[in-house]
This record gives structure tokens, C-alpha cells and sequence, in this order.
């Protein structure tokens, strides 16, 4: 059992870890497509890491360990987050309990990690993204936890992969609007805590505007490799979740090989179409304001709310 | 002082008396309490520091033993007669003032630890001495007291020591008397609001002793009138919200070894006096009760933490975290009371560990980052984060212990805070019910706030770090800064490891902190892990730590294989926006980092601005120089406290007209008591 | 139609009340606040086709045709006809919109906790629908207190009035065609009475903020 859980985290770590910079790529690729543009191709993200990895890696005079260890701290806390979050398989590591509250604040510790290498370097930018950034960390942690909350009511339980299975188990828990209203709101949070639009534009680099590239602007070479990679597969991790809640099907409940091939191709399937619909409608959106934002946050808030209003009080 | 003996096997003889372990601990407490008086009062000035903290350390472990003893189980009793025939003072701690006990004494030490490489100047005084000994020692009788009049005393003797440490830079710092006068007032508020509250409940109880007050029945009139002025006079005291406006004035202004153990320490009197009214005087209170504690709590962290979040002095913006957290702990013991009276036993078990949990972890954490606080303010002479800023290489030790705690406030993993949030979290999911109108509310709101809070409490504490240790100068000060003297260096470690420690193996130090209040179902699991058997819930995270390492590994590996072809280069700043580095004013600074919450918070906050644009001579449409200026105050003391105080003034103008001076007239003032009062007693 | 079904039906289009209830507040411009309003009315009719197919009653299947065309197609059509004559588009709130969602969140739960003694242990979805109807009363009345518009309040009123609709037709389970068809057509004249209000109130004051109408009371 032990070890089962063990090598089904570690095939979990590894296919996100691929598909990570493919799901970027099917992103970007779709809006380009829907632009008129041609596009780079959906293998672009995987050539850009290996080019950065190669190249050397600049550091400002003055900085601390920070901007040296920082990187790898976000990578390796995206990767543990797709080490605990079930998404090939609902079999869960003994003893790293993929709890909510604990997968939240090892997303948390990429966050800050990502906000202090943007201060360390001591340029104006950096602070400016890292300000913001956390300022919007600070206003999704309401929404992210009030509504796996309201999830985790029918499941009686806070453990992410029995509120996957409860879901798998009785679909109709699906289509309740406590369920609806839950996984929209955890849907815009996840889109502002990776960044995407319309809280944050990924692909630009326009200063009143920016927030996470920002924070990353003085980072280069494998520095930046890791960063970029980290924020990729934390997009993919969340948004494997976000499907595996709406879609649970395909999900393995054991750690058979079949099961767990059935899975992968099932997260791989789930995350194509979730990603070319995030590229698709990104197409439609435009960045809000900085201080629209909260309004945003409140408005998916409020949304949880209810979720947890509505579990309570309706049977 | 004489000792009463009370049949105990594990006596130890000393002639003709017998002594349990606990009361000799006690009576060496008292004994090198009065040493370390001594010590401070007639050792010279040269030596004072290095003496005087060394007595106050072995009072301090000889506080540690005496609560550990309690905390295990042994009992003990110190009791001595009074003038008055029936009245006797008693030191007589259960476990759960065993548990207090060991938490200041802890911080005690480390403090005195750190005033021996600290202490200079005014700080260093004779009478800054002996009240911080007196204090410490005050703050450590109060949850050994057996009896209300005992208790009293120590929680006087505390209040006075703490007071005179706020005064200590008055010469040099003017804000201190103004601090000193708030504390005063608001201290002793505090004392009348206990003592009637006491009061009250000895009226029925007919005794003065704690084991007698039990009687009282928490749904009578007695009880209730006994709880809201109990609860109030202790909020005052843990610097609740309204009652809070006295912490981040005085906080500051004590030299910043008293600080720690003020606001890591003397605050947490307020949650053990609120845990004896719910817990010991009178358990099972109603629901009510909860709902009080759960809002009190509530709104003073979101508050507290909000107002943290846009300060910019170090200290202040510590004090404000210390009505965040005690807000916290406030909301765990309302949620186990709320639960409890719902019959919900598990969940408010869970409750109540988490708030136990959350007051040792912010004793470690905030004593930590007071004393890195007060090694700030003495390195660099600046206590404005605006004026802070690349301390990480100057002051390595300081900073890794900073951060580390910092961490630990913002309760991230492997914490102390970490592992005491996610156990109040588990009892808000697990607490879930829909019969109890109340309770389905209440949770989800206390879900949405500590969420919130916890959200905020992040930015605050990378704000602290970021811009205080991160970066580069942003003043001379700064920039000259070297690393402190081993004792203040050790101290602030010794507390992060403590964060460290209990983060790390929650599990042995949840399943001692159950028994101090009598909860069975703690189990540890693993290597150190939590588990909660009744809600079915662990957390190992020694486990996660490892599974952190394995998936680091290898990153790590590919970074160093990667380094080896490219070693890191260094250059002066490598995009720069095509440009060069300039001064360091072009920096982020504490308040443009905190801008933003402060607009999403505006409505809250209320910050005073004013922009001047001064326009060129020759032109409207040259500007020669923008002036912005920025004030923020507290709302509440602007908008609740400023009225109030004038409302009293002016009754003080209006009641002047009663004295005239002329003795014939204060003489008729006295007859007519006298005649009111005969009138009143004949009837 | 199997109690499933009926059940998950009846969720869903109470559901999308709420919800659009919740998106109105959120939102600021008007004529994506009329769009909500046309996909509010599409849940009411949505919510009584349910009931009267449950219950296979022909005359609130009507009722439902009716709704749909009234507070679906013409009075949003009304309305934007009013929002698209000028261009100012933009509905600036007395209360931040951040501050309202918290506000229409705290109702929502008001009305679900006024609702349970009515509601007991039920477990018929109908009665369990009835909190929405009365959340959506308040939110309307909490959008006609804190907008400044002349057209926002009219919203406000239409969330209002569909909340009331939506009660009755959960609780009595079968208005007579008749008292509908008399309730509709009284909201419509409304409509059509202020709408021409506004329109005068626009032409001759050039604004309809009716903060400024407070210096027409002599």
C-alpha cells in the first residue's frame, strides 16, 4: 500500500511535470489560432525551458541566498503539490494527507517565494509585482477555502481525493448548485492564484500592468527555467483538479496498471480540452484593472458562500 | 512562609517539613525570585546585566520545572495566612496553569537571555531591573494562583513591572509617557473589570479559593454577569478589539526583551483567565457564550492583522499581529464553547487544541521576532521599514532566525502556526451540522475569516521580511548594520527553533497539551505526526517535509549539474529595464508595498492623505515639487476613543464648578453623604 | 418525470436566480445587467414549465410561455432600448460592488435561516427552492437602495418582482392564469410608466441619478 501510493504520486509528479509546458502550449496555440496568427506550436514551452537551461545565469550584485534557492523552493512546491492533489488516482500518500488546507499552504510557500525573489533584487519592478501578487494571494485564500468548504460537506471530509471519489461515486452530487457554485468559484481563484487573465496577462511584459513577470524580470537561465516551469505546472496541477471535480470519470480508484493507464490518458484527454477552453477564452477577456480585482475575488467569494449556505441549510 | 503538607508519595523530606515536587519548585521560585531582586538591586553597574540576567534565568527554570511538573500531573500546594483571619494566599497551579506557567517562563528566559547582550543605557537600570523581575515574576505566579486574592496580586504585581518598562525611555522617547498613561489606564480598567467579575462569583461561591467557585451555574444570572465581566476585563488584557488600542503604543515603547515576554507572554494571561472562566469556574457554558468569544475573536483578527498589514514601524506592526493572533485563539476557544454546547464533542475538542496550540506557537514565533526586532532596532537605529532594507547579508543570524518565525506567523509548513490553523480548521469541517442554526452560521464565517486573516497575515510577514531583510539600504543605518552579540543572537534562535520544533513533531506536544485540559483522543502517528482519531484527520509533517526533499532532489540535481557548465555570474543589475541601477530610493518601500491593500481596504482603514503639487514660478503647467503625505491612525481609537475621552473632559470642566475651594462647602458635601447614607441604611 | 430529475431541475433553475441575482450586484455596466435580467426571467419560466410539467398542469405550462415572454424577452428589450439611447453605460453604486456581494451574500443566508421553520425536515425540492425566492426579494431591494440610476432601480424592481414570483409559485404551487396574467401586466405597465419617466427625466434634466432628483420634492 505503501509503496503503491508512493509510485502512484511519483507517476502523478512525472506526467505533470511533461504535460506542463504542453498545456501552456495548447494554450497559447489556440489563441494564436483564434487571433489569425499561426502560432509557435505547442512544443514551444518545452524548447524555451531547454534553451534556458543552457544558457548562463545572471545574478544582481547584493542579493541573498534568496534568488539562488528561491527558484527551486517554487518548483519543488509545485511539484509536491502534484504529488498530493489526486489527479491520475484518488489513492493517496499515508501520512501527507492531501488535505486542502495543506495543499493551499504548500502553494502558498511557492508564493512566497516567488514574492521575495521579486524583492530581493531591489529593482522598482520587482517590488511592484510582488506587492501585487501577494496582495491577490491574500484576497483568494477567502474563496479557495470556503469553497472546498462547501465541497467537502457531502464528502465529510477535507481530504481532496475523498471528495473526487464521493464525486465519482454519486454524480448526481455533480449538477447540485452547491457543487456548481463551489467549483466556479474555485475556478476563478485558481485562474488568479496562476496568474491568468483577467487577472494577470501572462504574455506581456507592460509595466502598469504586469505581476507575476514582474516578479521574475531579473531572473535568468535555469533561475528563470524554474520559475517559468513551476508556474506552468501549478497551472496544470489546479486545473487538473478544477477538471477532475467536474469530470471525475477516467479517474483511477486503485493502483492496478490499467487503472492508472486509464487515468493518465483520461488526465491527458481532460487537460487538452481544459486547456485549449482556457486559450479559447482568453480570447474574450480582457485584463481587468488591478483594483477591479478584489471586485472579482468578492464577486467568486460570494459564490462559495452560497455554495456553503446552500449545503448547510438545504438537506 | 509556612508550608502545608498534604499527603503525596513522591515527597521529598527537608528536616522536619515534607515537600512534593511542585511546591519545592515553587518555594525555589520564590526564593530566586527574591535573589534576583537582590542580585539587581546591589550588584554595580558593570556587572548588573551579566548577574542580574543570570538570577533571572535560574528563576525562570526553576519556573519551568514547577510548571512542567504541574502540566505533568503533580499537584502542589504553597499556601501562607494573611491579616485577615480566613484569607490565606495560595499557589496552588493545576495543569492548564502548569501549561501557562511553562509558556512564560520559557519566554522569561529567553528574554533574559537576550537583555544580557541587550540591556544598555536606561534599559539597563536598577529599577528597569527589578520591574522586569518583578514583572516576569508577577506574570509567572498568575496562573499558579489557587485562590482569586493571590491571583489579583500577581496579575498587580504584572501590570506595575510591565508599566514601569514602558516608561523606561521616557527621557529620550516622548511618546513613551503618553504610551505609559494608556497602558496605565487600560490595565487597570482591566484589573476593576476581574475584580468585579471575581466579585461576583465569590457572592454566590462564599469562598475565595478556585475550588469553590465551581459551584457558581453558568446559566444563572451570576454566571452570565460573571462572564461578561471576566471575558471583558481579560480581552482588555489580550488586547482584543475595541479594547486593543493600548498594545501598539506601549509594546513599542518598552525596551524590546519586555516587549517579548508583554506580548508573547503577559497577553496569554488573558486567554488562560478566559480558558479558567470556560473551562475550571464554569464549564459548559451556553451557547451564547461561544457566539461572544467566536466575534470578539473574529473581528480583532481580521482588524488586527489588516491594521499590521499597512504599518511600517517594526514594532508597532508586531503588536498589531499580537491582536491577530490572541484574536485567533479568542475565536478556537469561542468555536470549542459553541460546539460543546451543541453536544458536538469532537470538533470542540479540536477546537480547543487548536487554541492551545495557537498560543504556544505565537509565544514562540512573536518572542523570536521581538527580540530579531529589538536586534534591528539596536543594529541600525531605525525602526521604520521604510528605512530598512539588505539586512539578510549584514545580519545573517538575526535573519534566518527572523524568518523563521516569520514563517511561523504566517503559518506556513513545517510551522508551529501551520499545524495549529490546520487543526482549527479540521474542527470547522468537522463541526459541520445543520440542526444547530447557530453553529451552521457561525463556522462558515469563522472559516471565511481565518482564511482571511491568514491571507493577510502572509502579505504582513513578507512585507517584514521582504523589505526589512531583503533588498538593498534604504538609510545609512541600515547600511552600517552588523550582526549582534551572542546572547541576543542565541535567544532569537533558540525561539525559532522552538517554531521549528513544534511544527515539525506536533504530535507528542498536542497529545501534553490535551492533557492539560483533559482531552483524551490525541494520538501521535509516524514520526512526530498529529492525529486526531475522532475526526479521522493527521498531519505528519515530518512526512510532508521528506516528500518536500524528494521532490526537490531532483531539481536540485539538474540545477547542479546545469551550474557546473554555467557557474553563476555576477553583474550589476541583469535587465535593469536597459537601465542602471540607481539610488535605492527607487525601491519598493513598506508603504508603497502595503498601497494596495490599503485601497481595497480603504473603507476600513480610513488613511489620511495629502498630495501638494508646488508649481514652477515661470509656469501653471511646470511642476516644481509633489509632496505626498500619508497618516494612518487607528479608526478606532479616532472614531471611538477621541469622542469618549472628550465627552469625559468636558464632564471634568462641568463638574470642576463643585469645587470652589472653600472648605465650608466640602464639609456640607460630607454631611450630606453621611445623611444620604444613614437615610439609606435605617430603611 | 423521475423525483430525480424533477429535483435536480428545480436546483438548477433556482440556482440560476441566484446566481444571476448575485451577477447583477457584481456587475456595473446596464446593459450586461439587462442581459442577466433576460437570463433570470428565462430561469423563472425555466422553474414554472418545471412545476407545471411535474404536476401536468397545461395551465402554468401557459404561465411558464407567458414569464418567458415578458420577463425574458420584453422588458429586458424595454430596457435596453432606454440603456442603448445614450452612452453612458456605466451605473456608479452608493456602496462598492466588493461591499454589496458580501451584503447579498449575508442576506441570502438571512433568508435561508428565516425560511426554516417553514421548511422543517422537509425533503421536497419545491419548499427547498422557497429561500431563493425571498433572497432574491432582498437583494432586490438591497439593488434599489444602493443604486443611483433611474434604469438600475427598475432592475432592481424586476429582481424584486421575480423573487415574489418565484415564492408564489413554489409555495401555492399554481397561481390562477388570471392573477398571473393581472400580476404581469401590472409590472409591465409599471415598466412602461417609468421608462417614460426616465425618458422625460433624461431630456429635460440630462441625467437620471436620483440623488439629484432629491431638490425636486417642492
Amino acid at each position: 500500500m505503501n509503496w503503491t501510493a508512493t509510485a502512484v504520486a511519483l507517476l502523478q509528479v512525472l506526467v505533470a511535470t511533461l504535460v506542463a509546458p504542453l498545456v501552456i502550449g495548447i494554450t497559447r496555440q489556440t489563441r494564436a489560432r483564434l487571433e489569425g496568427r499561426v502560432g509557435a506550436g505547442i512544443l514551444q514551452p518545452w524548447r524555451d525551458l531547454r534553451k534556458l537551461l543552457r544558457k548562463e545565469t545572471l545574478q544582481a550584485n547584493g542579493v541573498s541566498w534568496i534568488s539562488s534557492i528561491g527558484p527551486i523552493v517554487v518548483m519543488a512546491s509545485s511539484l509536491l503539490v502534484a504529488a498530493l492533489l489526486p489527479l491520475i488516482s484518488t489513492v493517496a500518500l499515508p501520512f501527507v494527507p492531501d488535505d486542502l488546507f495543506v495543499v493551499v499552504s504548500v502553494l502558498l510557500i511557492g508564493t512566497v517565494a516567488v514574492a521575495l525573489i521579486g524583492l530581493d533584487v531591489g529593482s522598482a519592478f520587482g517590488g511592484m509585482g510582488s506587492s501585487r501578487h501577494m496582495m491577490i494571494a491574500a484576497l483568494v485564500e477567502p474563496t479557495v477555502l470556503v469553497a472546498v468548504y462547501a465541497l467537502s460537506i457531502p464528502a465529510g471530509s477535507s481530504l481532496l481525493s475523498s471528495i473526487v471519489a464521493t464525486r465519482l461515486d454519486a454524480p448526481a452530487v455533480i449538477l447540485s448548485p452547491v457543487s456548481l457554485l463551489a467549483v466556479v468559484a474555485l475556478f476563478v481563484a485558481v485562474l488568479a492564484e496562476t496568474g491568468r487573465l483577467p487577472v494577470d496577462n501572462p504574455s506581456t511584459h507592460l509595466e502598469l500592468t504586469m505581476v507575476h513577470e514582474a516578479m521574475i524580470l531579473e531572473s535568468s537561465g535555469r533561475d528563470l527555467a524554474w520559475l517559468e516551469l513551476g508556474s506552468w505546472l501549478r497551472l496544470s496541477a489546479l486545473l487538473g483538479l478544477v477538471a477532475n471535480l467536474m469530470i471525475p470519470w477516467g479517474l483511477a480508484t486503485d493502483a492496478t496498471v490499467l487503472a492508472l493507464v486509464v487515468g493518465t490518458i483520461a488526465l491527458l484527454l481532460k487537460l487538452t480540452v481544459f486547456a485549449a477552453a482556457l486559450g479559447a477564452g482568453e480570447v474574450f477577456l480582457a485584463k481587468l484593472r488591478l483594483f477591479r480585482v478584489p471586485e472579482l475575488l468578492a464577486g467568486s467569494f460570494v459564490l462559495a458562500f452560497l455554495a456553503v449556505t446552500a449545503s448547510y441549510l438545504v438537506t | 512562609m509556612s508550608t502545608r503538607t498534604r499527603p503525596d508519595h513522591r515527597s521529598i523530606a527537608f528536616g522536619d517539613w515534607t515537600m512534593n515536587p511542585v511546591e519545592a519548585a515553587l518555594t525555589a521560585e520564590l526564593l530566586l525570585a527574591a535573589l534576583a531582586c537582590a542580585v539587581a538591586a546591589v550588584a554595580p553597574a558593570s556587572m548588573r546585566r551579566y548577574l542580574a540576567g543570570i538570577a533571572t534565568i535560574a528563576m525562570a527554570a526553576s519556573g519551568i520545572v514547577a510548571g512542567g511538573l504541574a502540566l505533568s500531573g503533580h499537584s502542589g500546594r504553597l499556601s501562607a495566612p494573611t491579616a485577615l483571619p480566613t484569607v490565606n494566599l495560595t499557589l496552588a497551579p493545576d495543569r492548564l496553569g502548569g501549561l501557562f506557567i511553562v509558556i512564560a517562563s520559557a519566554v522569561t528566559l529567553l528574554a533574559a537571555l537576550y537583555a544580557i547582550g541587550y540591556v544598555h543605557g536606561a534599559a539597563d537600570s536598577r529599577s528597569a531591573w527589578l520591574a522586569f523581575i518583578l514583572f516576569t515574576f508577577g506574570l509567572q505566579m498568575v496562573p499558579a494562583a489557587g485562590d482569586i486574592i493571590t491571583f489579583l496580586l500577581a496579575w498587580e504585581l504584572m501590570a506595575l513591572g510591565s508599566g514601569v518598562l514602558v516608561l523606561t525611555d521616557h527621557r529620550t522617547r516622548p511618546q513613551a509617557r503618553s504610551a505609559a498613561l494608556w497602558y496605565a489606564v487600560m490595565t487597570q480598567l482591566s484589573f476593576l473589570l476581574i475584580l468585579a467579575g471575581f466579585a461576583a462569583l465569590a457572592s454566590v461561591a462564599g469562598a475565595t479559593t478556585f475550588d469553590a467557585l465551581v459551584t457558581v451555574s453558568p446559566t444563572s444570572t451570576t454566571g452570565a454577569l460573571a462572564f461578561t465581566l471576566l471575558i471583558l476585563g481579560f480581552a482588555t488584557k489580550a488586547g482584543l478589539v475595541p479594547l486593543h488600542i493600548w498594545l501598539p503604543r506601549a509594546h513599542p515603547e518598552a525596551p524590546s526583551h519586555a516587549s517579548a515576554v508583554m506580548s508573547a507572554a503577559m497577553v496569554k494571561m488573558g486567554v488562560y483567565g478566559t480558558l479558567l472562566v470556560v473551562l475550571r469556574f464554569m464549564p459548559g457554558g451556553p451557547a451564547w457564550w461561544g457566539i461572544v468569544l467566536l466575534s470578539l475573536g473574529g473581528i480583532s483578527a481580521v482588524y488586527g492583522i489588516l491594521q499590521a498589514s499597512v504599518t511600517s514601524d517594526v514594532k508597532r506592526l508586531l503588536a498589531y499581529s499580537t491582536t491577530e493572533n490572541i484574536g485567533l485563539i479568542f475565536l478556537a476557544i469561542g468555536a470549542s464553547v459553541l460546539l460543546a454546547s451543541y453536544q458536538l464533542t469532537a470538533a470542540s475538542q479540536a477546537a480547543l487544541l487548536a487554541a492551545l496550540l495557537l498560543a504556544i506557537s505565537h509565544a514562540a514565533f512573536k518572542c523570536s521576532l521581538f527580540l530579531g526586532a529589538g536586534a534591528i532596532v539596536a543594529a541600525t537605529g531605525e525602526r521604520n521599514l521604510d528605512r530598512l532594507g539588505g539586512l539578510g547579508v549584514r545580519m545573517p543570524w538575526t535573519a534566518a532566525a527572523f524568518g523563521v518565525a516569520a514563517l511561523g506567523a504566517a503559518a506556513l509548513p513545517v510551522t508551529s502556526g501551520f499545524v495549529a490553523e490546520w487543526t482549527l480548521f479540521q474542527s470547522f469541517i468537522h463541526g459541520a451540522t445543520r440542526d444547530a442554526i447557530s453553529v451552521a452560521v457561525a463556522l462558515p464565517v469563522a472559516v471565511a475569516v481565518v482564511a482571511l486573516t491568514a491571507g493577510l497575515a502572509l502579505v504582513t510577514f513578507v512585507k517584514l521580511y521582504g523589505i526589512g531583510f531583503l533588498a538593498r539600504p534604504r538609510s545609512q543605518g541600515a547600511d552600517d548594520a552588523h550582526e549582534v552579540s551572542h546572547p541576543m543572537r542565541w535567544a532569537a534562535l533558540i525561539g525559532s527553533g522552538a517554531v521549528i520544533a513544534l511544527g515539525v513533531f506536533p504530535g507528542p506536544v498536542a497529545q501534553v497539551l490535551a492533557s492539560a485540559v483533559g482531552i483524551g483522543d490525541v494520538a501521535t502517528i509516524g514520526l512526530g505526526g498529529l492525529s486526531l482519531p475522532s475526526l479521522g484527520v493527521l498531519l505528519d509533517p515530518m512526512a510532508l517535509a521528506i516528500t518536500a526533499l524528494v521532490c526537490a532532489l531532483p531539481v536540485v540535481v539538474v540545477s547542479a549539474l546545469s551550474a557546473r557548465r554555467h557557474p553563476r555570474r555576477a553583474t550589476e543589475l541583469p535587465w535593469g529595464c536597459g537601465g542602471a541601477r540607481v539610488s535605492p530610493r527607487m525601491q519598493y518601500t513598506a508603504t508603497s508595498y502595503a498601497e494596495p491593500l490599503m485601497r481595497v481596504f480603504d473603507d476600513t482603514l480610513r488613511p489620511e492623505q495629502d498630495v501638494v503639487v508646488t508649481h514652477a514660478t515661470e509656469s501653471r503647467y511646470l511642476v516644481a515639487q509633489v509632496r505626498y503625505r500619508q497618516k494612518l491612525s487607528d479608526v478606532i481609537e479616532v472614531r471611538g476613543y477621541r469622542p469618549l475621552l472628550e465627552f469625559v473632559d468636558r464632564l471634568g470642566v462641568v463638574s470642576r464648578r463643585l469645587q470652589n475651594g472653600s472648605v465650608h462647602r466640602y464639609l456640607t458635601f460630607s454631611f450630606v453623604a453621611l445623611i444620604v447614607v444613614l437615610i439609606v441604611v435605617s430603611l | 418525470m423521475s423525483d430525480n430529475l424533477y429535483a435536480q431541475l428545480i436546483s438548477l433553475t433556482a440556482g440560476t436566480l441566484l446566481l444571476t441575482a448575485a451577477l447583477i450586484v457584481w456587475r456595473r455596466s446596464l446593459r450586461a445587467s439587462v442581459r442577466l435580467l433576460a437570463i433570470q426571467g428565462i430561469a423563472l419560466a425555466g422553474l414554472v414549465a418545471v412545476l407545471g410539467w411535474h404536476e401536468r398542469t397545461i395551465e402554468l405550462v401557459l404561465v411558464s410561455l407567458l414569464v418567458l415572454g415578458l420577463k425574458a424577452v420584453l422588458l429586458p428589450l424595454v430596457l435596453s432600448r432606454n440603456v442603448l439611447n445614450h452612452d453612458d453605460d456605466r451605473e456608479v453604486p452608493r456602496l462598492n460592488p466588493t461591499a454589496s456581494l458580501i451584503f447579498a451574500a449575508l442576506l441570502t443566508m438571512l433568508a435561508y435561516i428565516v425560511c426554516r421553520p417553514w421548511m422543517g425536515d422537509t425533503d421536497d425540492p419545491t419548499s427547498r427552492a422557497v429561500p431563493i425566492g425571498i433572497a432574491l426579494v432582498l437583494i432586490g431591494f438591497l439593488l434599489l437602495i444602493t443604486r443611483r440610476r433611474a434604469a438600475s432601480q427598475l432592475i432592481g424592481f424586476l429582481v424584486l418582482d421575480n423573487g415574489i414570483a418565484t415564492v408564489a409559485f413554489l409555495t401555492a404551487t399554481g397561481v390562477p392564469l388570471i392573477v398571473e396574467l393581472g400580476a404581469s401586466l401590472d409590472v409591465l405597465l409599471v415598466v412602461l410608466i417609468l421608462q417614460v419617466l426616465t425618458g422625460r427625466m433624461q431630456v429635460k434634466f440630462g441625467g437620471t441619478d436620483l440623488d439629484d432628483l432629491t431638490e425636486l420634492k417642492d
